[in-house]
């Protein structure tokens, strides 16, 4: 079997504070295959956005440390390459997508200039054939007007309109990896739904593979195959999103799926929630980060760390599983 | 976006009659560079102290030169001394400024900073005197001397411009299709502060002119030619006289052109605020 398009290894990330090392990602690992769609739920400040930061690896480099024994993309090691190595494959091979296509975008400059510069920076070629590849970008995310939209500066556009530029723009130069932070996160409901279906077309269409970064459970169910519970910085559930739905096996993402209301015919029952608070990061509970909030809890899960096994496919960290 | 902002400029009734004096000003300067006005500024041409007619029309001053030369050559000279000052200064103002903002904290903003502190420390006269006699009479003495002061106000706002700048996503999204930092300055920190260069740079503009004025008046100005300044310094003379010809020309000029580019700077702050709202 041919290497996965994105490997990550034993991802750890932490900030150094005065007062010691404050882990926030804490020794994940995972695979996504190319043309696959992996989600990456977690409610915020769990540490998704700062997994995604640390594969590209555009942590700041003071204040932040990472260790990592792989992150690879079709088999290649991205993790030790050193400055301007990195630089060339972020954008070619691995392209990030932002929760605000308000903000992500540059103001000053047209659309079209913004998309051809990522292309021209990668490839060798004149500003015709950058013009075309840019153009043909726009298309494909669904523009019919695409010498219009490359025309247009950032704010002449409506939020949705910014988004799909900005997939555009991580489409280019079509990237084996695409990491997606919360790319729906700013948009309405209808939007949202254009979003993800020019999304899975490009990802089916280029063979990508996508890790589909987002707190809403139901947008990952309707984009992804794979789906992975992330609570305070550890991997608690990696499985299919058809088998987390059906039957969630760790607690905590048993808790998140009886959070979703559903509209029934009978009654409404009271929206439920998880008892108690997420742990601040400097005051982790040793053994199972969730246990202080866990209706199951026995006296093992305190004191040490339940694993997930990734020989089979990932399962529940949990001791007393579902 | 450009088009806006000129719409935004072309309704404020103050600020187009600021640009229409300074458009008169330009016009006069480029055409005594192009030798078509203003040549006989040094030319004796009449008696001294001649009153207004139809051959000198503000009249002579004590050498008998006329005025109405003398004003035209001295508009070009206030442009010459405000574009180079303006052009270099903001310049120098820009990369300094954009370096430290985007290398805060760092042991390079440390260094901007603490130069731009020494500068600013200096009494300005005593800098312009004192370049003035390093360079031993140079004609570009009073042009160094300002752009070496003046680029400290620019840096410091685009030091702080270029920093709350980079906190934006659009600047996470260019490190994220792998540019390296400082083409990230120049290519998406920089361009965002040009709404705050334009009007920076009017100001500078008349800060340089008004300043030339000055020193020329103190003699450590405007060495092989003349200027607005140099005509005051000699009507210094000829108003305790009784002749005010080279005194009115000279400070109507200088205030009709100041006057002219602060409305402008003002409007043309108008018309790219919105702009910043916008977005």
């Amino acid at each position: 079997m041919s290497a996965p398009a994105l490997r990550v290894n034993d991802l750890s990330v932490w900030f150094e504070t005065g007062t010691g090392r404050v882990p926030v990602v804490d020794h994940i690992s995972f695979n996504i295959n190319a043309g696959d769609a992996t989600g990456l739920v977690g409610e915020s400040g769990c540490g998704k956005t700062m997994t995604a930061m640390a594969i590209l690896g555009l942590l700041p480099a003071t204040g932040v440390g990472v260790s990592c024994t792989g992150i690879e993309i079709n088999g290649k090691d991205i993790h030790t390459l050193d400055g301007s190595r990195r630089r060339a494959v972020l954008g070619r091979d691995i392209a990030m997508i932002f929760q605000q296509p308000a903000t992500a975008l540059d103001p000053v400059f047209k659309i079209g200039q913004q998309i051809s510069a990522v292309y021209r920076r990668h490839t060798n070629v004149n500003r015709q054939h950058a013009r075309q590849a840019m153009l043909d970008a726009l298309q494909s995310v669904g523009f019919k007007q695409a010498e219009d939209i490359a025309a247009a500066y950032p704010h002449q556009l409506s939020g949705g309109m910014r988004q799909l530029a900005m997939i555009a723009m991580a489409t280019v130069c079509k990237p084996a990896v695409i990491i997606a932070d919360e790319p729906t996160t700013a948009l309405d409901s209808s939007t949202r739904e254009l979003i993800l279906h020019q999304l899975n077309r490009l990802q089916t269409l280029h063979q990508t593979a996508i890790l589909f970064i987002s707190h809403d459970l139901a947008v990952v169910r309707k984009s992804c195959r794979n789906v992975m519970v992330m609570y305070c910085g550890r991997l608690l559930e990696k499985t299919d999103c058809q088998s987390l739905f059906a039957h969630a096996r760790h607690p905590y993402s048993a808790g998140l799926l009886s959070c979703i209301p559903q509209i029934s015919d009978k009654r409404p029952a009271p929206i439920s929630s998880i008892p108690g608070q997420i742990p601040a990061a400097t005051d982790l509970p040793t053994g199972c980060h969730f246990a202080p909030r866990c209706n199951r809890v026995e006296d093992q899960c305190r004191t040490s760390i339940p694993q997930l096994d990734h020989e089979n496919g990932g399962g529940a960290a949990c001791f007393r599983p579902l | 976006m450009t088009r806006d902002t000129w719409q935004r400029l072309k309704s404020d009734r103050y600020g187009m009659s600021g640009f229409i004096v300074v458009t008169i000003f330009a016009i006069v300067a480029l055409c005594v560079w192009a030798g078509l006005l203003g040549q006989g500024w040094s030319e004796v041409s009449g008696n001294r102290f001649e009153s207004a007619s139809a051959r000198h029309w503000f009249g002579t001053n004590l050498l008998g030169q006329d005025i109405l030369q003398r004003t035209l050559f001295g508009t070009a000279t206030a442009f010459e001394v405000g574009l180079m000052v303006t052009v270099c200064s903001t310049l120098l103002g820009t990369i300094l400024g954009g370096l430290a903002g985007w290398y805060s904290h760092g042991w390079l903003d440390e260094i901007i900073l603490w130069l731009k502190g020494v500068l600013d420390s200096i009494p300005f006269y005593l800098f312009a005197a004192a370049v003035a006699f390093a360079l031993q009479g140079s004609p570009w003495a009073m042009h160094l001397a300002m752009i070496i002061t003046f680029w400290t106000t620019t840096a410091r706002i685009i030091r702080g411009e270029v920093m709350r700048i980079k906190q934006r996503e659009f600047i996470d999204a260019a490190r994220a299709i792998g540019l390296p930092g400082i083409l990230i300055v120049f290519r998406h920190v920089i361009p965002n502060t040009f709404h705050i260069l334009l009007v920076q740079s009017t100001i500078v503009f008349v800060a340089a002119i008004n300043t030339e004025v000055i020193l020329s008046f103190l003699g450590l100005g405007i060495k092989n030619g003349v200027s607005w300044g140099l005509m005051l310094a000699e009507s210094s003379q000829e108003v305790l006289a009784g002749h005010f010809g080279n005194f009115v020309a000279a400070s109507t000029s200088l205030f009709l052109l100041l006057m002219g580019f602060n409305l402008l700077a003002d409007a043309l702050q108008d018309a790219l605020e919105t702009r910043g709202e916008l977005n």
